[in-house]
């Protein structure tokens, strides 16, 4: 049995007709790191406080560690939270903050006093040991955050956008502290984001939630390289998957604006048959200009006009009107272009992803 | 920054805001002054500017001060009243600020109604309750007694829908995160919820204290037994009384203000800000 | 978990609601349930349900009558002192650009002191050979008896209420001074305006909710007048000083007529309601106002 699991778990708030959580089917393994991502309103913040144990669970049940769950109280079921705004007692020092919990559970004096030395240590807050929160900066208070967590020897750890309300640069310094800490301490992690790159550089494993229904979990190449549908396409990695309406006749796809390419034999494979109006997905940097790749694909070479382009330093990101829609290329800082240039370019064969223009099935990944 | 006519405006303004304020300050000064004297020196000054200047200090400086504290059990009023009040701040604290806990953050049934009603009951005066307090303190066999005395007052809409209003805006997930930490609703409550609303807190018990030691009315009618007389009630049975002096008077009634003076200057923020709160919170 | 927050609710406002049903709600009910009676609290058994005689016989009964009527005549003069005075001194404080701490303060004591405290103290300074009366001499002017004439007795109280409480709401008027916005005044300037102008278009009517606020609370004061005649005049001299609250307290607690004490109370409760639901009507009118207002700049 794995160490949490969800058996078709739903949640129904009062006075709505729609489960905002909808047959929620999970299971997590012990010392794993999940990130749960989507957008606002899918779902993801309600199914962690269901784990916690703040919200009911109006349908199916949760198991953690081999034990239902559904009516413990959230302190009898083991976890440790970190929340959105930190929560913070305001009242009350650094090492109070991180000691509060210990000190309820009865636990002696210098027992209290080592563990929160630990922390301290471990979190580097040696110097604001004595401040209360709201002497601390956002990141300093993330700490505490964090702090109050690990120092209960909880199983699971639950992070509800923990890095939300810090600056980009705070937040990128803090990912990686806290993997570090999930390695360190090893305790069952779920974190909630609607960032998809705290996601992918975070989780073992990410949940991807629309609407209250999973989409695809996964580990992150995985949903990457094979998202399951349209949208877990669109939803992960920057910029966004370039989508174009399409029709396949055969092995030649035809775009709105008249353009055609044909399909190889691999792809073709993986269609099975398939045919008529679908949408065609391509990451933009599985647009290629290059010399080497030009040649390779000569048959399908495509042009366009670059009509904006974004320099990120390490690579440029170029748009252009094709297909009928905007696109964008991602291509490597040697490949200068500037607006109003004409482009050659191709799509990678092996690269393309055909969705059902109703459902946004992936026919690729089928 | 100021233009000549705003200038001399300014000064206009200024000089008579001085004059009026000496003319409001007088009755204050003049009970200051004479509260030192002896009553022949209290006539004999009042028709000069001696009236409203302290006598020079000498061995008799405080004498009148003095009779009251030996002669009389003024001092006794006044401890009296400040355990009532102590006691009645510790006790309505706990009362009403549970009350307005629960209105704000538990769900429990007939929530709202129960809020529209505190707040209805604010517009009733207390004067048309206070003779069926009496009635049923009396009935009660209560009367000349502290709990007779404090029992009626201890629960109070204002407060309940002030500490309401305050604890409706504390963020929940610290509810939550206390949970985490295996502390319960009441303990958090008080370990919690009540030193993150220190502000709430101090302005509740201000009030309270000020209600207690400037209350006339009900204290009158509970007590009859000078061993339980609250301050305001002994000032006015030692000032009724034939032998006291008109110095002596002034010294008690400055005596009795003491307290409220230092209560004044220690939390005259608070009271500023719960005084204009009022305005702008009804208007 | 519903079951849980019920027990968690009750056990928490429980203690409240015992107290508020026991000194509140039940006080209410008998107050009303008395007022139709002839309840006299020195002989219960012999209550009889009366109907609305009490309520007839207060308005035929002369004392209640000049009760009420000096009631009256405290609120028409306390009033606009009070409302007035507390104006003016905010205004002019607030425009004064020295001593300003000095004036807060100056004009602030007497709200310190209790009723009793101010009470006794003007006792001394109305006492016919008392300090008012010296100073007024060296103006010329004859010794007046104050408090102890029926003529000068309730304007004497009403005088020094007016002087005890005008500090309050001098604090509440500066309140709502500093919360108007400066940029107001210094649109005002750009558009040429001139110092009555910005007050008449910008001051007054940033401060109208607070001006009727104000303007209620110190009637309902007013008509709450009890302590300073107890204090001063026990009500006299022929019950010239003698208002409504008092003649409820002395009814009930000093003759044990608690139906007729009752019938008092409850016509005293309806005259606060309506003054209460008379400001509330004319603030929220504003506030609907600036709604529509602000909807319509937004279309």
């Amino acid at each position: 049995m794995s160490f949490i699991e969800f058996k078709n778990v739903c949640k129904m708030y009062p006075g709505s007709d729609k489960n905002t959580v909808d047959n929620f089917n999970l299971n997590i393994e012990e010392k794993e790191f999940i990130a749960f991502v989507g957008p606002s309103g899918c779902g993801k913040s309600t199914t962690l406080r269901m784990i916690a144990g703040f919200e009911e669970i109006t349908g199916g049940e949760l198991y953690i560690d081999g034990k239902k769950v559904n009516d413990v109280a959230p302190r009898d079921r083991g976890i440790a939270m970190v929340f959105q705004n930190y929560a913070l007692y305001p009242h009350m020092t650094v090492e109070k903050n991180i000691g509060y919990g210990l000190k309820n559970m009865k636990m002696p004096a210098d027992q209290i006093k080592q563990k929160v030395d630990w922390a301290i240590k471990i979190l580097g807050l040696e110097e604001y040991r004595y401040r209360k929160p709201k002497n601390l900066s956002g990141g300093q208070r993330q700490r505490v955050a964090l702090g109050r967590a690990i120092v209960k020897n909880s199983k699971v750890f639950l992070m509800d956008e923990p890095l939300s309300n810090l600056d980009a640069k705070l937040r990128v310094s803090m990912r990686t502290e806290i993997s570090k800490l999930h390695r360190q301490i090893g305790a069952t992690t779920i974190y909630v984001t609607h960032d998809q790159v705290e996601a992918m550089t975070m989780a073992d494993r990410i949940v991807i939630m629309k609407e209250g229904v999973i989409q695809q979990v996964g580990k992150p190449m995985e949903l990457y390289d094979h998202p399951k549908n349209q949208f877990v396409a669109g939803f992960i990695g920057s910029p966004q998957m370039n989508f174009f309406d399409v029709t396949v006749e055969k092995d030649t796809v035809r775009f709105t604006d008249g353009s055609t390419l044909t399909l190889s034999e691999g792809m073709l494979k993986k269609l099975n048959g398939r045919q008529g109006e679908m949408i065609l997905g391509i990451r933009g940097e599985d647009i290629k200009m290059d010399a080497q790749n030009m040649e390779i694909n000569s048959a399908n070479k495509q042009h366009a006009v670059i009509t904006d382009t974004e320099v990120m330093g390490n690579e440029n990101n170029l748009y252009f009107n094709f297909g009928g829609t905007q696109a964008v290329a991602r291509v490597s800082k040697y490949e200068i272009s500037q607006i109003g240039d004409r482009i050659n370019f191709v799509f990678m064969p092996s690269k393309m992803h055909f969705f059902d223009k109703e459902t946004g099935v992936n026919y690729t990944e089928m | 920054m100021f233009t000549k006519k705003q200038r001399r405006i300014n000064w206009i303004l200024v000089a008579v805001l001085l004059v009026l304020s000496v003319f409001f300050l007088f009755p204050v000064i003049w009970m200051l002054a004479n509260s030192f004297k002896p009553d022949a020196a209290i006539t004999a000054d009042m028709n000069s500017i001696a009236a409203f200047i302290p006598p020079a200090p000498d061995g008799n400086f405080f004498e009148n001060y003095v009779s009251i504290i030996t002669n009389t059990s003024f001092l006794r009023y006044m401890g009296n009243t400040l355990l009532y009040a102590a006691i009645l701040i510790v006790l309505s604290i706990i009362v009403n600020g549970l009350a307005g806990y629960a209105l704000a953050k538990i769900n429990f049934p007939f929530r709202d109604q129960w809020l529209m009603i505190i707040i209805m009951l604010l517009i009733v005066p207390t004067e048309t309750v206070i003779t069926i307090h009496f009635l049923i303190i009396a009935k009660a066999g209560l009367l000349n007694t502290i709990v007779g005395y404090i029992l009626p007052l201890i629960v109070n809409p204002f407060n309940i829908y002030l500490f309401r209003q305050v604890f409706v805006s504390l963020p929940d997930d610290v509810y939550e995160a206390a949970q985490l930490d295996f502390c319960g609703p009441v303990k958090y409550f008080f370990t919690m919820v009540l030193p993150m609303s220190k502000t709430v807190v101090a302005t509740v018990s201000v009030f309270t204290f000020l209600n207690v030691w400037n209350d006339y009315l009900w204290p009158s009618l509970v007590f009859t037994s000078s061993d339980l007389l609250t301050a305001q009630i002994g000032l006015n049975s030692i000032t009724s009384n034939e032998n006291t002096t008109m110095g002596q008077t002034l010294a008690v009634i400055t005596l009795v203000t003491i307290p409220v003076i230092i209560i004044y200057s220690l939390f005259s923020k608070q009271i500023v800000e719960g005084v204009t709160s009022t305005g702008s919170k009804e208007g | 978990m519903k079951k849980k927050n019920s027990i968690m609710g009750m056990a928490f406002f429980g203690p409240a609601l015992v107290l508020l049903t026991i000194f509140l709600f039940l006080p209410m009910l008998l107050t009303l349930g008395f007022s139709f009676t002839d309840y006299f609290a020195l002989n219960p058994e012999l209550t009889h349900f009366v109907g609305l005689e009490n309520y007839i016989n207060i308005f035929k009964d002369e004392l209640f009558v000049q009760s009420f009527l000096n009631t009256v005549k405290f609120v028409i003069i306390i009033v606009p002192l009070q409302c007035g005075g507390a104006l003016l001194l905010a205004l002019a404080i607030n425009k004064a650009a020295h001593c300003k701490k000095y004036f807060k303060v100056a004009f602030f004591v007497p709200v310190v002191m209790s009723l009793a405290v101010v009470s006794t103290l003007w006792m001394q300074i109305y006492s016919p050979e008392g300090i008012l009366n010296t100073l007024l001499a060296n103006f010329g002017i004859d010794p007046q008896p104050f408090i102890h004439s029926a003529d000068q007795a309730l304007p004497s109280i009403a005088i020094m209420s007016v002087w005890q409480g005008v500090g309050y709401q001098m604090i509440i008027f500066l309140g709502g001074l500093q919360n108007i916005n400066p940029a107001l005044y210094e649109a005002a300037e750009m558009d040429h305006a001139s110092g009555w102008q910005k007050f008449k278009d910008i001051t007054l009517p940033e401060l109208k909710p607070l001006c009727v606020f104000v303007f209620i609370t110190v009637t309902i004061g007013a008509f709450r007048m009890l302590v300073q005649p107890m204090v001063m005049t026990g009500g006299g001299p022929d019950h010239s000083t003698y208002t409504i609250v008092y003649d409820i307290y002395e009814t009930g607690t000093v003759n044990w007529e608690m139906g007729l004490a009752s019938t008092m109370a409850i016509v005293f409760t309806v005259f606060v309601v309506i003054l209460t639901i008379i400001q509330n009507v004319l603030t929220k009118d504003r506030e609907g106002r600036k709604h529509v207002h602000k909807k319509a700049k937004a279309n």
